[in-house]
């Protein structure tokens, strides 16, 4: 008996420091931030609490110039990501041979410089007088007064390479997966390689494609960073207003009642893609035919 | 510190100046700074300390071995040498802390240690004039006793004896100063920008800078349209504001900053900017092109105090030390190394005979018709402060 309780009892003791760690560091932090986000008053006066549910209204109506921005900003570096990840992470799957170890290493060793320092070289290199610049006004692309840096271009530029690996890697994750006798049955069965591509090995990776949109979505939409260094006054994002609200105007109340609508409508966005795309391919089993 | 750290100092003084540095903080203090959010949260009532006029001033004590000053970060001789001669002549080991990276962020760490008469230990904190005053209303720094500071009473220069906020510096000294004016770049203007008109020169469209700091942008904005920031009423600063807000939208100003403009104005990016002093006289060092003017209007001027908090375990000491900045022989040695205005009567006469151009420079040395020109910004109130820090916020796009 006494055995049996023991082996009953076993999964959950193992669960124990999980669910600590989640209880410590992400519920109580989180349930701390929701009563913070009700709360009335200023600085100089105190916090109170008092069920302020207008502060939700106030910071949605004040700030939805910043949420679009960064849910559009965050939309198409998801997509530019995409666009150059896939191919990226499909020549290294299926024509990497032995070079695959040192391109996926490539890929990676960027991430071994802080974030901080790789976004301010992106300041240099799109400085108005560097060389991007001037190469694009001398071909005739950009006007002679126009610019790069501080525009939306280097807000987006910047977030789709600092995301980039994070669509790559679980792209070639599951394209590495697909067993090449697919494509070798797909071929022998008369199919043109864009068929084979279109019916095998697209559906094949669509795991990893929502995996990497998801990993390079989220995070993008509440990024600062970028917006901060690589934007102006008409660029600035969701993130950016959280951390000016949070240590400039120590007006913490509305900075959590912003954090809350990030994340219910980050947590919108991930059902609706979930559902287009599937939730098999968002648990990562493939689609099983009847 | 190791001669290794210092050596880093070193290096990075060269690129990153004071407030840049406090600036691109922010952004990686973040994780940091929820922290300091959180010890934010509590509960507060009013403050520990009277600050009325007739409050009680810091008793006499003994000197103790030791003392926590607070400061910002390279604001002091890369050697420390004040320090070590302050500990020299009174036996008191000084733990010197560049804890204050932005005024901010700081009163976010200290805020419910302060209002509960705790001050973390701290004997000397450093904050600038708006954030002095702040401290003063809500009862969190000590008054000083006088009598304890001569050097300070005697040779504190004229100009900084009586500020709105503190008006018979009976809680706050200053440390040092600085203007926040016009850079701007000889090789790629028109012609001299005298006026803060020419940063709203359309021709300047996308070339323009100005500063995150409410205070620094407002006040010389405001100045520039006939107001007088001294005394300006909040619907003419608001009016400023809007100003400023038009300029951003229309993109002739191209990102408002902290101390990166020192990079911007120096590849070109940037070519007529609001600034700081200080910086200038490095940057005109190291590039003769780029320029610091006081524009026509006026130039702001700010100073970052000495303030003793509540609760401070040393507060005797830290009078001790305050006053011993004041002497014009150990104030030489920090002017020298960092290039802000010097607060302090006498100093002048030193670094002239050791370096004349130190001595003869309007950014460090400022005369009377320079000084005559420049303006404090009012202390405003809190409810007027909130609406105005908002709506600079909601311009500059957060």
């Amino acid at each position: 008996m006494a055995a049996r309780i023991r082996k009953a009892g076993l999964p959950y003791l193992l669960l124990l420091p999980g669910l600590g760690w989640l209880a410590i560091f992400f519920a109580i932090p989180l349930g701390y931030m929701l009563f913070e986000s009700l709360k009335q008053g200023t600085v100089d006066t105190g916090f109170v609490f008092n069920w302020e549910f207008s502060n939700y209204a106030n910071a949605i109506s004040a700030f939805s110039k910043q949420f679009v921005r960064s849910f559009e900003y965050a939309g198409l570096a998801t997509l530019f990501a995409l666009v150059i990840g896939y191919p990226l992470a499909y020549v290294i799957a299926f024509r990497g041979g032995r070079w695959r170890n040192a391109l996926l290493l490539a890929v990676i060793v960027p991430f071994f410089v802080t974030y901080l320092i790789r976004t301010l070289s992106w300041e240099t290199i799109l400085s108005d007088t560097g060389l991007v610049s001037d190469t694009l006004r001398s071909i005739g692309i950009m006007a002679d007064d126009g610019r790069l840096l501080d525009t939306t271009v280097s807000v987006v530029a910047g977030i789709t390479y600092n995301f980039l690996p994070f669509m790559i890697l679980p792209l070639y994750a599951s394209l590495e997966r697909i067993d090449p006798r697919m494509l070798e049955a797909g071929y022998d069965l008369y199919g043109r390689r864009r068929d084979v591509f279109l019916h095998i090995t697209l559906p094949l990776s669509m795991p990893g494609v929502v995996a990497g949109t998801l990993l390079t979505f989220i995070p993008a939409a509440g990024d600062f960073i970028n917006a901060e260094l690589l934007g102006g006054p008409n660029q600035t994002m969701i993130g950016n207003v959280i951390q000016s609200r949070y240590l400039e105007l120590a007006d913490y109340p509305t900075a959590a009642a912003l954090s809350f609508i990030l994340m219910a409508l980050m947590l919108a966005v991930v059902v609706i893609w979930a559902r287009i795309a599937g939730t098999e391919a968002l648990l990562g089993t493939e689609r099983r035919e009847r | 510190m190791t001669d290794l750290e210092r050596e880093f100092e070193r290096t990075i003084r060269e690129e990153i100046s004071r407030r840049r540095l406090l600036r691109r903080g922010a952004a990686g203090a973040l994780s940091f700074s929820a922290l300091a959010y959180l010890a934010a949260c509590g509960s507060e009532t009013g403050g520990g300390a009277d600050t009325s006029p007739e409050a009680k001033a810091i008793p006499k004590g003994k000197v103790s071995d030791s003392l926590y000053f607070a400061n910002w970060p390279l604001y002091i001789e890369e050697d420390r040498g004040t320090l070590k001669d302050f500990e020299k002549e009174y036996g008191t080991k000084v733990k010197y802390v560049e804890e204050i990276n932005d005024n901010n962020e700081f009163f976010g760490k200290v805020r419910q240690q302060y209002a509960q008469g705790d001050s973390g230990g701290r004997d000397i904190h450093v904050v600038t004039d708006w954030m002095a005053g702040r401290m003063i209303r809500l009862g969190y720094v000590q008054k000083f006793d006088k009598s304890q500071l001569p050097n300070a009473t005697q040779n504190l220069i004229p100009r900084l004896e009586s500020p709105p906020f503190d008006k018979n510096r009976d809680f706050s000294m200053p440390w040092q100063s600085g203007f926040t004016g016009i850079v701007y770049r000889k090789d790629e203007v028109k012609r001299e920008p005298k006026s803060v008109d020419d940063l709203f020169d359309p021709d300047y469209k996308g070339k323009v800078t100005m500063l995150t700091e409410m205070r620094d942008t407002v006040s010389v904005v405001a100045a520039s349209m006939g107001f007088d920031p001294e005394t300006a009423s909040l619907d003419e600063f608001m009016q400023a504001v809007d100003k400023i807000g038009e300029a951003a939208e229309s993109g002739q100003i191209r990102a408002f900053t902290g101390n990166e403009y020192t990079k911007d104005i120096t590849k070109g990016d940037s070519v007529v900017i609001i600034g700081w002093s200080g910086d200038a006289v490095q940057l005109e060092a190291d590039n003769p092109n780029i320029k610091f003017v006081a524009p026509e209007s006026g130039v702001h001027l700010w100073t970052d105090n000495m303030q003793i908090p509540v609760g401070a375990p040393h507060a005797f000491t830290a009078e001790k030390m305050i006053d011993f900045v004041y002497r014009p022989e150990v104030q030489a040695d920090i002017t020298e190394y960092v290039n802000y205005i010097c607060p302090v009567e006498g100093v002048q006469e030193i670094l002239t005979m050791r370096d004349p151009s130190i001595g003869q420079n309007q950014l460090i040395f400022p005369d009377e018709q320079t000084l005559s020109n420049a303006f404090i910004m009012r202390q405003v109130k809190p409810d007027e402060e909130r609406e105005l820090d908002e709506a600079f916020q909601q311009v500059i796009g957060a």
